[in-house]
């Protein structure tokens, strides 16, 4: 398996709201109200709201009438994840024609990594203005290319540049919409110091900890020993820490794109009955597995995306922490989706994605190209078979292992449980 | 620790982990633990005390890590509402 390329030095590309913002960008006139997306699930709760809903008290999580209540004039917004989805990638697309090492966060988070573009494009700014003139492009290239862009998105990225994505990101967050901050070399500590330690990836437990501790910026955290930190907030504060003091320099990693393998399948008339869906679902799989690309491979990826009636969409994405060619296997996360999350209304369209691929077959291990995949399937089913085994003998489960059940608990004993291992 | 299984997840089939376990414990004059059965205290680590569940069934507890005499680390508590102690896993 090729290697994934990564760079130390980063630019940090950072559109906020990203999905709110596409839908501004197809409806006019949007903009300039009060609105809200609604989550991709049947909660029917907000995912997203803009500042000018936000000054008016509606937040995300809000339920619909809770919003209404506080904003009478908000417009919401059902949500179209592959719309979504379709645009982040075209950016990625866009960004991968300045850096080939790009690395996608969440939506509207992308990193590209600069290591060697100086001697393309020269200093970080000349290539921090590269980026703004790629993503100028990319947002009038996608609004000639027949997309209905009322209003350019365009206005409110953020960018960043540092050494590490972390210095990046936090660059990338201060900076003001459409405008760009550089960390120079070896700057990276004195910039990181006077920031807020908002900007560390904080669980709401250790930012009031912090607060009630008074340590406000990354400065006055980094001056604290790196040995206290972590006796206070474990293994965590560590990794905190070091981030606050610019000592973890995280590389951009690249990605690995391979052509997916796709399945589709159209319905004569919408269907919206969940075993008629399973039931393609199950079709789509049988012939996604039997692509010649997909051979001697297993499924490391899928992507369902459902086109719904009255231009709306569903979309699923599965990674799977243990890689499948098993037809059963592959589907039996997508059912689950199906049934806790279904689509909002009757599927007109049915697509199926296998988008990331692992080496080797656990089926056929003599053959297998990857002898640590296949070993560590063959390990994994040994485990089973001995579980099995055990409980044969002795009537009960005596394999266990531990979830997660509170894990925010404050009472040692609602953390965490046990559960049967049942292979 | 294992890959979890396909199975459904079903309370019933949970155990509790860390369950704190019923222990004598002997105080000295500020309330601190002095013994935790036959075994003495050699140093509190840290004392902090949870009121939590106020709106259902109130919890209260006073809890002190401790090393033990031989270098064990325990957890103890003291139930506020009937006096009683437990230990618990760190």
């Amino acid at each position: 398996m090729p290697q994934r390329p990564t760079s130390s030095l980063a630019a940090c590309v950072w559109i906020p709201l990203f999905p709110l913002r596409c839908e501004e960008a197809r409806r006019e006139g949007l903009a300039t109200h009060p609105t809200a997306l609604l989550a991709p699930d049947l909660s029917r709760k907000l995912w997203q709201v803009s500042p000018l809903a936000r000054h008016t008290g509606v937040r995300p999580g809000m339920t619909v009438s809770q919003a209404i209540g506080l904003c009478p004039t908000l417009r919401l917004c059902e949500p179209d994840p592959v719309h979504y989805d379709e645009r982040f990638a075209s950016l990625l697309a866009a960004l991968n024609e300045i850096s080939p090492v790009v690395e996608s966060g969440e939506l509207g988070l992308a990193y590209l990594g600069t290591d060697g573009l100086e001697g393309i494009y020269g200093t970080p700014g000349r290539i921090v203005e590269v980026i703004k003139r790629t993503m100028e492009s990319w947002n009038v290239g996608t609004s000639e290319a027949g997309c209905p862009f009322q209003r350019s998105i365009f206005p409110s990225f953020r960018l960043g540049w540092g050494k590490g994505k972390f210095a990046a990101w936090v660059a990338a967050s201060r900076a003001k919409p459409g405008e760009a901050i550089v960390v120079p070399p070896g700057g990276e500590r004195k910039f990181l110091s006077v920031q807020p330690v908002a900007v560390l990836p904080l669980d709401p437990d250790t930012h009031r900890r912090l607060r009630q501790l008074g340590i406000r910026t990354l400065g006055a955290l980094a001056a604290l020993p790196e040995e206290a930190v972590t006796a206070q907030f474990g293994a965590a504060g560590r990794q905190l820490w070091r981030l606050a003091a610019g000592h973890t320099v995280e590389p951009v990693v690249g990605r690995n794109a391979p052509e997916p393998i796709v399945a589709a399948l159209t319905f004569f008339t919408p269907v919206g009955e969940r075993d008629l869906l399973e039931r393609a679902l199950d079709q789509l799989i049988a012939r996604a597995l039997k692509h010649p690309r997909r051979i001697g491979w297993r499924v490391q990826a899928v992507r369902l995306r459902a086109e719904i009636e009255g231009g709306r969409s569903w979309l699923a994405d599965i990674l799977f922490k243990d890689p499948t060619a098993d037809a059963a296997r592959i589907a039996a996360p997508l059912r689950t989706r199906l049934e806790q999350a279904p689509p909002p209304g009757a599927v007109e369209r049915l697509v199926l994605e296998l988008t990331a691929f692992t080496p080797g077959t656990a089926e056929l291990q003599l053959f297998a190209r990857d002898a640590v995949a296949a070993a560590r399937a063959g390990q994994r089913r040994a485990l089973e078979s001995a579980a099995r085994e055990i409980q044969q003998r002795i009537k009960r489960s005596c394999l266990y292992h531990v979830i997660e059940v509170q894990p925010w608990s404050r009472l040692p004993e609602r953390r965490y449980a046990l559960i049967d291992f049942e292979p | 620790m294992v890959a979890p299984s396909r199975a459904p997840l079903r309370v019933d089939r949970l155990r509790a982990l860390n369950v704190p376990q019923p222990v004598a414990v002997e105080c000295d004059v500020e309330d601190r633990p002095q013994t935790v059965g036959d075994v003495t205290v050699a140093t509190v680590l840290e004392s902090w005390r949870i009121d939590d569940e106020w709106w259902r069934q109130s919890i209260t507890r006073c809890y002190h890590e401790v090393i033990l005499d031989g270098g064990r680390r325990v957890v103890l508590f003291e139930d506020v509402a009937t006096g009683e102690w437990f230990a618990q896993m760190p």
